[in-house]
């Protein structure tokens, strides 16, 4: 029986949302050229650049991977969050690659990479970033709408409606306000998030105890509940993956690097990479205590609340579950609306940085002589046209295996190949097209491949297992950046 | 806490560290949007004239 009271809560919610839809509509008298749709004019300072970074890297999607990371592993599961924080504050810290690609003034990761692999390269780079991107957040809509549905005991037939309603809603401002939306409104979304994200912490930090907590993990997980190393399933291998993804995430994501790039200066953009690093850590293990408290708490009869389809593996529904009957009226709608503000900075991010990519990379070689007015046009058609795709792939993908898993194997299509190239344009002489070009189709046809063979024969892909495909793709895309640069005949 | 040290002191630093951060960016914030604005507003007159 869910806490969910329409009159209390459902007001709450309302007025959040009431609210961040002005904020977001408001703002959109300021955008006058592409450079303000997409990148702000540059003119985000340190802290708004935190709010609107941390909001965006927490949706309900995240909160639902990391609940299950935690439900499933235990505290282990947070390792991935303290890898990211670890590379963010190095990569902040040092300017390692940011600094080279802030400096150049450019508003994509292609658009460098064209100054040393030439145009197809950006291009080619362009695609396999947004169909990693694509295919990556293919899922946040169905994820945060099974969350609501959970946790507000909604009817799961009214999942689609809700979520399309919600999705209209974050591409109204979006389209209107481009990059200047998304930041006030994310700045918005992370103050609401993160009361929510807080008080719920307490609460079952209050409620559940920390004993119990500890005594629930060493239960089902044993040691390895606390070591990632020793983790049946998971181990170095585990490890060394996620170590890669992060590192290679922190450097490329796009909507992370949107932040540089929106940055006032290459100083802020670094500032802004330090001081959040540590909420990494906070965006894994908050909905990883989560997940643990409904391990400590739940019993086998309560999941039969569940759907039969979500009673399949049960393991990502737990948090959600657990939440419904753990969190009172009152505080249930500031975490409906928290979640929503995570979920919509989220979405809006996703789609103005995945677009971006698409008219300044992709459409790169048929937009020349274009008016910033036509600009504009496109890149409002073009988020509009990934809310599409984000509804209709959404709801008819079926996730293999667990969720975190999916994401950083449809990340890695990109990641490990455009993080290789990024490394090698700012600090390697040698490298060149034939490099590039090589490391991109490895880096794209190692998770494409394992995804596929999931679907055709689950035998074969368990065999091999996600992370060492993973662990391959990053290798093998850099061994083959190198042995291209080096075979491509340097001139007299 | 005893026994498992490690998780306990990264999840208490995680719960101050973030109470206390979200009240600094928050007002923070509110003075960096108001300067963004206000900046691009001066830039689009400058091109107006």
């Amino acid at each position: 029986m869910t806490h969910f009271s329409w009159a209390v809560d459902g007001s709450i919610i309302g007025l959040y949302l009431l609210a961040t839809m002005v904020a977001g509509v408001a703002v959109r008298k300021y955008v006058g050229k592409v450079e303000d749709f997409l990148v702000a004019g540059r003119e985000m300072n340190v802290y708004l650049g935190i709010a609107s970074l941390a909001a965006t890297e927490f949706g309900i999607v995240t909160c639902m991977y990391t609940a299950q990371n935690g439900y499933k592993y235990g505290f282990a599961g947070a390792t991935p969050g303290l890898l990211n924080a670890l590379a963010m504050f190095l990569v902040g810290y040092t300017g390692f690659c940011i600094k080279p690609l802030r400096d150049s003034g450019v508003m994509t990761i292609p658009e460098l990479l064209e100054q040393r692999y030439g145009r197809f390269i950006r291009w080619l780079a362009g695609v396999v970033i947004v169909l990693g991107g694509l295919l990556n957040m293919g899922v946040f809509l169905r994820v945060g709408g099974e969350f609501l549905v959970v946790t507000c005991g909604m009817d799961p037939r009214s999942l689609e409606i809700t979520m399309t309603a919600l999705l209209l809603a974050v591409a109204i401002y979006t389209i209107m306000g481009g990059m200047l939306s998304v930041l006030v409104t994310d700045f918005l979304q992370f103050v609401v998030m993160s009361l929510g994200l807080i008080a719920v912490t307490l609460l079952v930090l209050v409620e559940v105890g920390w004993d119990r907590l500890v005594a629930a993990v060493a239960e089902k997980a044993g040691p390895g509940g606390f070591n990632p190393v020793i983790h049946p399933e998971m181990g170095w291998d585990y490890v060394i993956f996620n170590l890669f993804l992060t590192t290679a995430a922190v450097l490329t994501w796009q909507t992370s690097i949107a932040r540089v790039l929106a940055a006032r200066d290459t100083d802020t953009g670094r500032r802004i990479y330090t001081r959040t690093s540590f909420f990494f850590v906070c965006r894994f293990l908050i909905p990883g205590i989560w997940g643990i408290a409904a391990l400590a708490t739940l019993t086998p009869q309560a999941f039969a609340a569940l759907s039969p389809q979500m009673q399949e593996d049960p393991s990502l529904y737990a948090m959600p579950l657990f939440l419904s009957s753990a969190v009172p009226v009152g505080l249930m709608g500031i975490l409906i609306a928290a979640m929503l503000a995570a979920d919509m900075s989220t979405d809006s991010s996703y789609m103005l940085t995945w677009g971006g990519v698409i008219y300044n990379d992709i459409m790169a070689p048929f937009r020349r002589g274009w008016s910033e007015r036509k600009g504009l046009v496109w890149n409002r058609f073009i988020v509009a046209a990934i809310g599409l795709f984000l509804l209709f792939f959404g709801l008819w993908y079926k996730l293999e295996g667990d969720l975190w898993t999916y994401l950083t194997l449809t990340g890695t299509i990109y990641l490990a190949s455009i993080a290789t190239l990024l490394i090698a344009c700012c600090y390697w002489k040698r490298a060149n097209n034939w490099g590039a070009g090589a490391s991109i189709v490895i880096s794209a046809v190692i998770p494409l491949g394992f995804l596929i063979m999931e679907k055709v024969d689950g035998a074969a892909a368990k065999a091999i297992g996600p992370y060492t495909s993973g662990i391959a793709a990053y290798l093998l895309s850099g061994a083959a950046m190198v042995i291209g640069s080096l075979l491509k005949p340097q001139k007299q | 806490m005893s026994g498992h040290w490690f998780w306990g002191l990264i999840t208490t630093a995680v719960v101050i560290w973030y109470a206390t951060v979200v009240v600094y960016v928050a007002i923070k914030g509110v003075i960096d949007i108001k300067t963004m604005l206000a900046r691009l507003n001066q830039a689009h007159q400058q091109q107006a004239q």
